[in-house]
């Protein structure tokens, strides 16, 4: 189950994300093969989320941060001179804990990301919508309110919007930033439901604080600790339980 | 005894309190007292006859809004420029820092060395003579500080996770800007823009001597010597003529409109900003 079946998606290598001089994350190496979720677990303060937000260039907007060593999507370095980091993200979804939506209505906010890449016409948009929002879980419950304000909706519902936004992308690896830890379990459960349907059509990164969750839902898991102030890869706190099989490559 | 000390500061706080909020209602007071009365519809609507001892202010009225007008459009676009800079593209602490420091200097800048550099730049070296755009464009930098401020304030203050949101979907800085940043922070640049108004319509100095005359003229029709007439200015010249009784009353009635216009640039002002904070704590 640990073997990659094909050529890895994303390569991390000897990552380190410095704050000035002082590291977040250090001596990083991870492989996501096509296809798997990779669960990558740690305490709080490890760096999780910064390593997500590495992956598709995201860490770009945080100032101050110091990025070394290579992440590779496909073999291509993505942050070599000259890499696109838009067209990057366009690929690369991202999820986060809190759900953003925007003040719009349903339908605007599945659409905003489509809208701006220009890449699907204008005519194909309501079936897009639908498998968005049908890949999210959540079709049935707004199929009849589309033009509804977002925010009128649950928060577990804008979580699945913001999946849907994303999905609606298209994108070949979508990131997960402990999608499930503000949500109640029904939307929760909902949540996990979609990613599971998504596992081998899309590579799936899911950062979570929850072991039953990451055994529940991954093919591989990574884990970071914290060692002299930085992240790195390690293995578990035995203190918890088993996780899933590691990836050989840690 | 501490507590009698607690107590003792309680007053003197308050008794501040009493002589800011008090010197206000006298003010105030003063000149609706004095000046209401020569308030009427004629005197909004009509032209300043007998050298201000008779008459109303239309022109004067009209050359203030199309002075602040102009200020509007001046420092609008600019202070856009200027917030996305500093807030956007901006990406060291200390460039940010550097940009907000001149952004105060120029706030501290003397609104009378407005006048001197308008004059000097646009009567004499490009020969504009007196002009509205002058003093537009004068009060329009002036204002600057004020709205880009709030704007910055504004956009700082946008949550994290919208714009992380935006580009986690591939859009561009660009794109960012205006579906999401723009969208979201016009309120600061409406409430900035209402208080830097309200703060121009009340300036002289930098209109003395590049836009505004006592009498003669109505709606501009171009750019070169066309100058209009102006609330505060008209104060200003009928103040120093004030004994005669007639002009007194003129003069109190000018204020009245005058603290009339900014006290009502700075009520819609007030509101807006609490909405859009609300709508900050809650979104």
């Amino acid at each position: 189950m640990a073997e990659s079946r094909s050529a890895p998606v994303l390569e991390v290598r000897d990552l380190s994300v410095l704050a000035a001089t002082q590291p977040i994350l250090r001596g990083i190496n991870l492989t996501v093969p096509a296809g798997v979720i990779l669960a990558l677990l740690g305490p709080s303060g490890a760096g999780k989320s910064t390593l997500l937000r590495c992956l598709n260039r995201l860490i770009d907007l945080t100032p101050g941060l110091r990025v070394q060593g290579e992440v590779r999507f496909h073999g291509q370095s993505i942050f070599a001179a000259g890499a696109d980091p838009d067209a990057l993200r366009a690929r690369i979804g991202i999820l986060f804990q809190q759900p953003a939506v925007f003040p719009a209505s349903i339908r605007q906010n599945v659409l905003f990301g489509v809208r701006h890449a220009g890449r699907v016409p204008r005519g194909d948009w309501p079936e897009l919508i639908e498998r968005a929002l049908g890949e999210a879980s959540l079709w049935e419950e707004v199929k009849d309110r589309l033009d509804a304000p977002a925010l009128r909706l649950s928060v577990g519902q804008q979580q699945r919007l913001c999946l849907a936004r994303t999905l609606a992308m298209n994108p070949e690896v979508l990131l997960l930033d402990e999608p499930t830890s503000a949500l109640d379990p029904r939307s929760a459960e909902a949540v996990e439901h979609s990613l599971l349907r998504l596992k081998g059509r899309r590579t799936l990164v899911l950062v979570t604080h929850n072991l039953a969750q990451a055994r529940r839902l991954a093919d591989q898991t990574a884990c970071l600790v914290v060692r002299e102030g930085a992240g790195e890869i390690g293995l578990p706190d035995p203190d918890l339980d088993r996780p899933a099989p590691t990836v050989g490559e840690i | 005894m501490r507590k009698v000390f607690d107590l003792g500061f309680k007053w003197v706080t308050g008794l501040c309190a009493l002589l800011a909020c008090g010197v206000l209602a006298l003010m105030v007071g003063a000149i609706l007292f004095r000046g209401l009365p020569a308030v009427s519809w004629h005197f909004l609507t009509e032209q300043i006859r007998l050298v201000g001892a008779d008459g109303g202010i239309f022109y004067n009225l009209v050359g203030t809004l199309i002075l602040i007008t102009t200020a509007l459009i001046v420092s609008a676009p600019l202070a856009v420029g200027v917030a996305l800079l500093q807030g956007i593209y901006l990406r060291s602490a200390a460039g940010r820092r550097r940009l907000l420091l001149l952004l105060y200097l120029l706030n501290g800048v003397p609104s009378l060395l407005f006048g001197l550099f308008g004059f000097i730049v646009f009567v004499k070296f490009l020969g504009w003579g007196k002009s509205w755009l002058t003093g537009g464009i004068l009060l329009g930098l002036m204002i600057l500080p004020t709205v880009t401020v709030a704007l910055i304030e504004r956009i700082s203050s946008l949550p994290r996770r919208y714009l992380e949101a935006a580009a986690g979907l591939g859009l561009t800085t660009e794109q960012v800007i205006w579906s999401v940043i723009l969208p979201q922070s016009v309120g600061g640049l409406i409430t900035g823009a209402l208080l830097g108004l309200a703060r121009a319509a009340g300036e002289t100095a930098p209109i003395l001597f590049t836009a505004t005359i006592f009498a003669g003229a109505t709606v501009p029709a171009g750019i070169r010597e066309s100058p209009v007439l102006s609330l505060p200015y008209h104060i200003f010249v009928l103040a120093q003529d004030s004994f005669d009784p007639a002009v007194g009353t003129k003069v109190w009635g000018t204020a009245v409109v005058l603290l009339g216009l900014v006290g009502g640039l700075s009520l819609i002002a007030l509101p807006l900003r609490l909405r859009i904070h609300e709508e900050a704590n809650h979104g």
